[in-house]
């Protein structure tokens, strides 16, 4: 009788103890997409910023060039190189940012500051999403969510290595 | 500061509202700020007269007065404590929460485990790694997780938080409102060669023993050298240590209101800090600089990092009385030196103004809100009431 009520506790804390891990790992997916999801929106809205200011009539040829490259190269990238397409749009952001600012054009003016709004929004969310992938990882890898699937078919997050120095 | 839509904003205070203390300070500042650009916000924090709280302030009871991490601190937790903050996040219908100091045992710690849904968490403390936090962290760290962002108050926070919890935050400054500061009037008795001193100075890891050390270098190489000490205390035990030729040039003002603190900083030539630890941020650094005293401070990290290296204000080695004269004197003897230093202190303190701040701070609250829903209990969104309610529909 004593041994039942033992192992009916103890099996109740397991069950319990799974369903909060469970709720925990499902927690943290959802992060991982909202996150996502955010960033990009973000990223999104940054490309087309810098499509606006090259077509804008103050831009040069040559600058035109460069920022409308590197913004579609940004839009169109894969979730593999999109990194890569973003620091290298940042890039070019940052060289022309100052010629741009110099110029009394007040379309310009007021696409720089939308800018600069916009990439302190940006550094929050990737501070975040980073965070929820790592997160996400690290808790899967522990042995009761691997012995007991709790991340059902839910795809393992992949790590977006933004350098520090993107923006 | 554009905001779209008002939000309904809830803030967890962990400790006693009516205890001076830093955490209490930027609650409060950071309430009536948001409330002054539109926001709702609602307060909840333990209090011991509930009758004199601010009409934001929700009391959750009367704080218990613990000893924790080397100082008294005042929170409050238990079950009724638990169903307090229950209470309040279901009826608060919050857009979002804000809890401060999470990682301790309070009220904070209590609504991050009972909400669900955007929750942000400012992390105030800097210590050194502690034991206990073996047997905590696998406890806290499920909880603290739920934090769908963290912000730390300084980098000497973001260490502690990384070091003892294994996660990283963003770091946002503490906020002053810098124009008290700037207009602080100068007053004659405590203008001249004054050397500022603010804080509970009986405690040891406040460093006054340091100062009051060099002061007989000090005022070898400038005579008229004056220690104005303000902060609760008694001054009588710190008096009986020191050279009787020497007590003329101390004085003690007792505590400050908040203008005569604008006023003090604004009169005196440096202000000194020469903590020996245990700091986290350092207001009071900011404040300084923000009424235009020079700063000499210990280089413990959170200063370091306040000060720039040495660029907002002069760093001396920590507990070393020595190097402190050096410092001193090489400032009050050199007026063009000790004058671009406050110049470039008051500048720097531009980054600690609630405006910047408050801007930051609001950007994370946009952040986290987005793709969520609104602040409820956490036990209504359990897998298993979900799994429950599925099976019942299948069978």
């Amino acid at each position: 009788m004593k041994a039942g009520l033992t192992f009916g506790i103890i099996l109740l804390s397991v069950l319990w103890y799974l369903s909060f891990s469970a709720t925990r790992l499902d927690r943290l997916h959802h992060r991982v997409e909202t996150s996502w999801a955010n960033l990009d929106g973000l990223l999104q809205r940054r490309a087309a910023i810098a499509l606006e200011l090259a077509h804008s009539e103050s831009a040069d040829p040559a600058s035109s060039l460069l920022l409308t490259a590197a913004a579609y190269q940004a839009r169109e990238a894969s979730i593999d190189n999109r990194s890569e397409a973003e620091s290298g749009l940042s890039g070019a952001l940052g060289l022309l940012q100052n010629d741009l600012a110099s110029q009394n054009n007040a379309a310009n003016q007021e696409l720089l500051r939308e800018l600069s709004a916009l990439t302190q929004k940006i550094r929050v969310a990737i501070a975040i999403h980073v965070d929820a992938v790592n997160r996400t990882r690290t808790v899967r890898q522990k042995l009761i969510f691997r012995s007991f699937r709790l991340a059902g078919t839910a795809p393992l997050p992949v790590t977006y290595e933004f350098e520090d120095d993107v923006l | 500061m554009p905001n779209l839509k008002p939000l309904r904003i809830g803030l967890v205070c962990p400790y006693g509202w009516d205890a001076p203390g830093g955490v209490q300070n930027h609650v409060r500042d950071l309430a009536e700020y948001l409330i002054a650009q539109g926001h709702s916000v609602s307060v909840l924090a333990p209090a011991v007269d509930e009758d004199s709280l601010p009409d934001y302030v929700v009391c959750a009871g009367k704080p218990i007065a613990i000893p924790y991490n080397g100082a008294v601190a005042r929170i409050l937790f238990g079950p009724i404590a638990f169903a307090r903050v229950r209470q309040w996040i279901s009826q608060g219908n919050f857009d979002l929460l804000h809890l401060h100091e999470p990682g301790i045992p309070s009220l904070s710690l209590l609504a991050c485990w009972a909400a669900e849904g955007p929750l942000v968490g400012t992390f105030h403390a800097a210590a050194k790694r502690q034991k206990a936090i073996f047997a905590i962290g696998p406890i806290l760290e499920p909880v603290i997780e739920k934090l769908s962002v963290r912000i730390a108050v300084s980098e000497a926070a973001r260490a502690t938080l990384s070091e003892h919890l294994e996660t990283d935050a963003i770091v946002i400054p503490n906020g002053i409102y810098g124009n008290r500061f700037r207009n602080g009037r100068a007053k004659k008795e405590w203008s001249g060669n004054t050397i500022g001193f603010i804080g509970r100075f009986e405690e040891p890891r406040k460093g006054l023993s340091v100062l009051l050390a060099a002061l007989p270098i000090v005022s070898r190489f400038a005579p008229d050298v004056r220690v104005l000490i303000a902060g609760p205390g008694n001054s009588e035990d710190v008096m009986k240590d020191i050279d009787p030729q020497l007590r003329s040039r101390i004085s003690f003002l007792g505590r400050l209101s908040d203008e005569g603190k604008a006023d003090f900083l604004s009169s005196i030539s440096l202000y000194v800090a020469p903590n020996t630890g245990g700091e986290s941020f350092g207001i009071i650094l900011a404040e300084a600089m923000a009424a235009g005293a020079a700063v000499v401070a210990s280089n413990i990290p959170a200063f370091d990092s306040l000060l720039g290296g040495g660029r907002f204000g002069a760093l001396f080695a920590r507990e070393d009385s020595a190097d402190l004269a050096r410092t001193m004197i090489d400032l009050l003897r050199d007026d063009a030196k000790r004058n671009s230093l406050a110049l470039a202190g008051q500048e720097q303190a531009k980054v600690f103004d609630w405006d910047t701040v408050a801007e930051q701070i609001f950007s994370v609250y946009e952040m986290a809100i987005v793709g969520s829903g609104s602040v409820g209990l956490a036990s209504e969104n359990r897998s298993w009431s979900r799994l429950l309610n599925r099976d019942g529909g299948q069978t």
